[in-house]
């Protein structure tokens, strides 16, 4: 490998200015504002120390929404990761029409979040919505029901809607992986005789680890970040119930008009996210220092 | 000196004058938030009108959404590219003036007052604190809808007390209709709806005197109880409801009634659009209140600029809105949603003089009997506390109806927990 | 390759389900969109639209702003998209295949800018941009939307210069050339597909985002897509004819670009390894 520190600044500098500039630097503001009591944007705030932190880690609010934030990238990551996977293994066979599906299933991703809010709100209200008639004649529900009516119906539909619109970029993202998988090794194995689920287990679980992997963390970061489809739909309710961590901070900030307040509570998150985001990578260089 | 110089010395004289007299035109910026295209469009013809007649003054409209400009505004104003004029309701007013944006309208109000008489229910909520704060631009005011159709079928008679409605609407709900469609979201719709609720059982005042809450009532636990027995009757989803659903569950026949400031529009494009058919009536009240009242959002118009030549500008303008020449046009941008603020506004043949106005000329006049008794949560006592802004804005008191419909609290226990949450709000 | 008639049975299941699955939700929106509205709103809801009417999208393009909010949208997107491209590709390089202090914590501290809500980062920029006078400019929303897909972007590239065989580029080396050369002549060609995906992955990105873009753009004449529909959806009312309407006319652009170089997309995913 050229060692050509020079060269390889030059390369690097101009992606890594952009971002210190345009995510580092405000984040060093937040971090100030955090420790200020700034509460309508634009007004005056004095130094407070770590006050806010003490009121914010001290209210039942913060935890409460960290453990929905929780439910909500595990609620996620297990069913994207199985609709992806099924995907991308379908995507991975050799079927009419493959190409057109490969190219399509994305739809649900390159429309714009609202886009999707829309559908979603009119599918499953009962005026004019399909899915409750759906289920009813499919024997499934007897009377039409309210999904965003109690708690949990309405944190089980918004995962299901953020999969549903997540579900075939990851897709794709694994059939990459997927298809890097040289086909010989599969050959091979059945010409020894493997089953598909040997085969899978064996050799395409192994080898799809690296990206499963990195899939993992960007997408939990992604995921736990995810603001507009659940302000957009629920606006964090029924009664909070849908009020996850990025949600509580825009209450706090446009809602509650305490500036400082999501300063904190976004500090906060950040170095969660972050502490995660080390780990994690951490392990996966692990990991790949062992292949 | 001859004719022709004097002539000539006075047509220069004049050149002169007029020529110093021509300046740039003011321009100002007008962030208002009626996004919905066909109302952009009419404030946009009036504007030319507006613009047209006076070459000094030019306005300019932005057309912004409620859900951003809470955000946007402040944010705006802090970095010194604020509006000139900014539309709002009194909730929105008080944020405004914590950031020291807004300023005071009292002469233009009061000039505006002796020519076109405010109705009173819509000036009270922007002054206080020894001034007028906004212009009154448009009302609006929840009414009880229905079909007279449906009533006569169910052999009712319009309901006026809580008894009499739970009866019509346990009478109108049956075989996948649902009597009556009340939303339980934790939204700005339902916070209106449970007021209506409130303002008709003796509980409209939520502030004492010294600015602390006195939401804790038996009054407000009875209206909660109410609301929450009707909202049983109401479709399963109303837990997730804004205005939209609401009127298409009425539009569909689904609901047998709704409160909502209008569906006339609605009904008129995607129901059946039969005006004779169409009934609103007042909300009706308590068993034990003598007459009916309603919940009364008088949108306003605020002059957010320094500067002096644009705050006159600013004036001539609002003034020229409310003209009744020109302010039933401006009411008209959504025909049957927006009430006039004046009495002579409510009389004006502008107002009168659209379709969809004239068609449903008895419902019209209904409503605005109706809002002339209209009360404002936060902005009854004539005393406004700041904090009512951040209450509005987190729809504490939808959120306390959520409590006992989606958390299955009891009313006194889930106003208590709003009590909390109001007094917590009002001491920071 | 022979399959089981029960694995046969997956993979068309499979297939059938997701075609309901994507294909439904979009079908009722633009079927719903040219209904009649009272056929919109109706307790029963139809799978085949029984009525017909044009005046949602003649609502749609001729009293709302949706033609300008279209172009802007483009505009951002493909701007973006440029930015996004060009100083991913570098980058990307340097750290895969060439050796720096600090290559691989930089590497890593990239991932790490997904670590942040956006919203943490929404209010100071907003200060930021104003007080350079960048607020209300598409400019601004470029610049967003580059950070945002950056990090990724620059992973996305990473592996697809990671399936560029070495002996290529040593060969370039042994032949004297600079590692300049090397990225631009040899290199991009041989990634073309893997470029078109990165693109494609900002382009949609910049699409498809609301948040900055609803705080960021205060004037109409610059909106995009995202708020401005959001916009029409309307206080105290719902129109849900001009909605499904609009939702179509939203989804209508971004399927013909993947009409057109959809596969650009999927092959720069697929087709990773060079030949």
């Amino acid at each position: 490998m050229k060692k050509n520190t020079g060269l390889a600044f030059v390369f690097v500098a101009p992606a890594l200015l952009f971002l210190l500039a345009v995510l580092g630097w405000p984040l060093v503001q937040a971090v100030i504002f955090s420790f200020q009591d700034i509460g309508i944007i634009g007004s005056k705030g004095h130094f407070v120390g770590f006050a806010n932190y003490a009121e914010v880690l001290g209210r039942a609010h913060f935890w409460a929404a960290l453990g929905r934030s929780v439910v909500w990238v595990i609620g996620n990551a297990v069913v994207q990761t199985v609709l992806a996977l099924g995907t991308a293994l379908i995507l991975n066979q050799k079927f009419p029409g493959l190409r057109v599906a490969r190219v399509w299933v994305i739809l649900t991703w390159i429309v714009p979040t609202v886009v999707v809010v829309i559908i979603w709100r009119w599918l499953l209200s009962t005026s004019g919505g399909m899915i409750n008639p759906l289920l009813m004649e499919a024997g499934i529900i007897s009377r039409p029901i309210g999904f965003f009516a109690t708690r949990r119906s309405a944190m089980i539909a918004l995962i299901l809607i953020n999969s549903w619109r997540w579900f075939p970029f990851t897709a794709l993202m694994i059939l990459a992986g997927l298809t890097r998988i040289p086909g010989d090794l599969y050959e091979a194995a059945r010409i020894d005789g493997a089953s598909a689920t040997r085969r899978f287990t064996r050799i395409t679980w192994p080898l799809l680890q690296p990206t499963l992997v990195v899939l993992g963390i960007i997408g939990t970061l992604l995921s736990f970040n995810v603001f507009d489809v659940i302000w957009l739909m629920t606006a964090g309710g029924p009664s909070q119930a849908t009020e996850t961590l990025p949600v509580l901070i825009y209450e706090t900030a446009f809602k509650g008009y305490r500036l400082s307040g999501a300063a904190t509570i976004s500090v906060l998150t950040s170095i969660i996210l972050m502490s995660f985001a080390v780990l994690a990578t951490r392990a996966m260089t692990a990991s790949e220092a062992n292949r | 000196m001859t004719a022709f110089r004097f002539v000539a010395a006075a047509g220069l004289a004049l050149t002169l004058l007029t020529g110093a007299a021509y300046a740039e035109p003011v321009t100002l910026t007008w962030w208002q938030m009626e996004q919905p295209p066909q109302r952009v469009k009419r404030i946009q013809e009036l504007l030319d009108e507006f613009n047209k007649a006076h070459p000094d003054i030019q306005v300019k409209q932005e057309p912004q959404s409620w859900g951003d400009v809470y955000a946007k505004a402040p944010a705006a104003f802090a970095a010194g590219n604020g509006p000139d004029l900014l539309n709002s309701i009194p909730d929105f007013t008080t944020v405004i003036k914590k950031i020291g944006a807004v300023v005071p309208v009292d002469d233009l109000v009061k000039d505006l007052d002796t020519k076109h008489h405010f109705i009173k229910a819509t000036l009270a909520p922007y002054q206080y604190d020894g001034h007028t704060w906004a212009v009154p631009a448009y009302n609006m005011a929840i009414s009880m809808w229905y079909r007279k159709s449906a009533f006569k079928e169910a052999g009712l008679s319009v309901p006026k007390t809580w008894s009499e409605w739970k009866a019509a609407a346990q009478k109108l709900s049956g075989s996948g209709r649902y009597g009556i469609g009340l939303p339980a979201n934790k939204q700005l719709y339902t916070d209106q709806t449970v007021y209506s609720f409130m303002v008709n059982d003796g509980a409209a005042d939520i502030y004492k005197d010294d600015g602390s809450i006195a939401f804790d009532n038996p009054k407000t636990v009875a209206a909660y109880q109410a609301y929450a027995d009707l909202q049983k009757l109401s479709p399963p989803d109303s837990p997730s409801w804004t205005w939209g659903e609401a009127e298409a569950c009425f539009n569909s026949k689904s609901c047998g009634m709704v409160l909502q400031f209008t569906v006339i529009s609605s009904y008129n494009a995607q129901a059946e659009g039969d005006a004779a058919d169409l009934g609103v009536a007042a909300v009706p009240h308590a068993d034990d209140q003598s007459e009916s009242a309603t919940i009364s959002y008088s949108n306003g118009i605020m002059i957010t600029t320094k500067d002096a030549a644009k705050q006159k500008a600013a004036k001539v303008f609002l003034s020229w809105l409310l003209e009744p020449e020109h302010y039933g046009r401006f009411l008209n941008m959504e025909p049957g949603l927006f009430l006039p603020v004046t009495e002579d506004g409510a009389k004006a043949d502008s107002f009168w003089n659209d379709p969809v106005t004239t068609k449903y000329k008895s419902q019209v006049e209904t409503m605005i009997e109706n809002s002339k008794n209209g009360k404002l949560f936060g902005f009854t006592t004539g005393k406004v506390f700041p904090s009512i802004g951040a209450i509005s804005a987190q729809n504490v008191i939808a959120e306390t109806l959520q409590h006992i419909v989606v958390d299955g609290q009891s009313a006194a226990d889930a106003v208590k927990a709003g009590q909390a949450h109001m007094a917590e709000i009002a001491g920071k | 390759m022979r399959r089981t008639v029960a694995q046969s049975v997956a993979l068309y299941g499979g297939l059938l389900l997701l075609v309901l699955v994507i294909g439904l939700p979009f079908w009722w929106v633009v079927t719903g969109s040219i209904k009649m509205p009272q056929e919109i709103i109706q307790r029963v809801p139809t799978m085949v639209p029984h009525s017909f009417t044009l005046r949602h999208f003649s609502k749609l393009l001729q009293s709302s702003d949706f033609p300008v909010y279209l172009l802007n949208s483009i505009v951002v997107a493909l701007f973006s998209m440029v930015v996004t491209v060009v100083l991913a590709l570098p980058a990307a390089y340097a750290f895969f295949r060439m050796a720096f202090p600090g290559r691989h914590l930089l590497y890593r501290l990239i991932l790490v800018a997904y670590a942040f809500p956006g919203i943490v980062v929404l209010i100071p920029l907003y200060g930021l941009f104003a007080k350079i006078g960048l607020v209300d400019s598409r400019a601004s929303l470029v610049i967003v939307n580059v950070a945002l897909a950056l990090p990724f972007s620059i992973w996305m590239m990473r592996s697809f210069l990671g399936s560029v065989p070495r002996e290529i580029e040593e060969a370039a080396v042994i032949d004297g050339a600079p590692a300049t050369t090397i990225l631009i002549r040899i290199m991009t060609p041989l990634i073309a597909p893997g470029i078109a995906s990165v693109a494609i992955f900002a382009f949609i990105s910049s699409w498809t985002e609301y948040l900055f873009a609803s705080v960021l753009i205060v004037s109409d004449a610059r909106r995009t897509i995202p708020p401005g529909f959001a916009g029409m959806i309307g206080q105290y009312q719902i129109d849900w004819g001009l909605l499904l309407a609009g939702a179509t006319a939203a989804t209508l652009p971004v399927v013909i670009l993947f009409a057109l170089i959809g596969r650009w997309f999927v092959s720069g995913l697929t087709e990773g390894a060079v030949k």
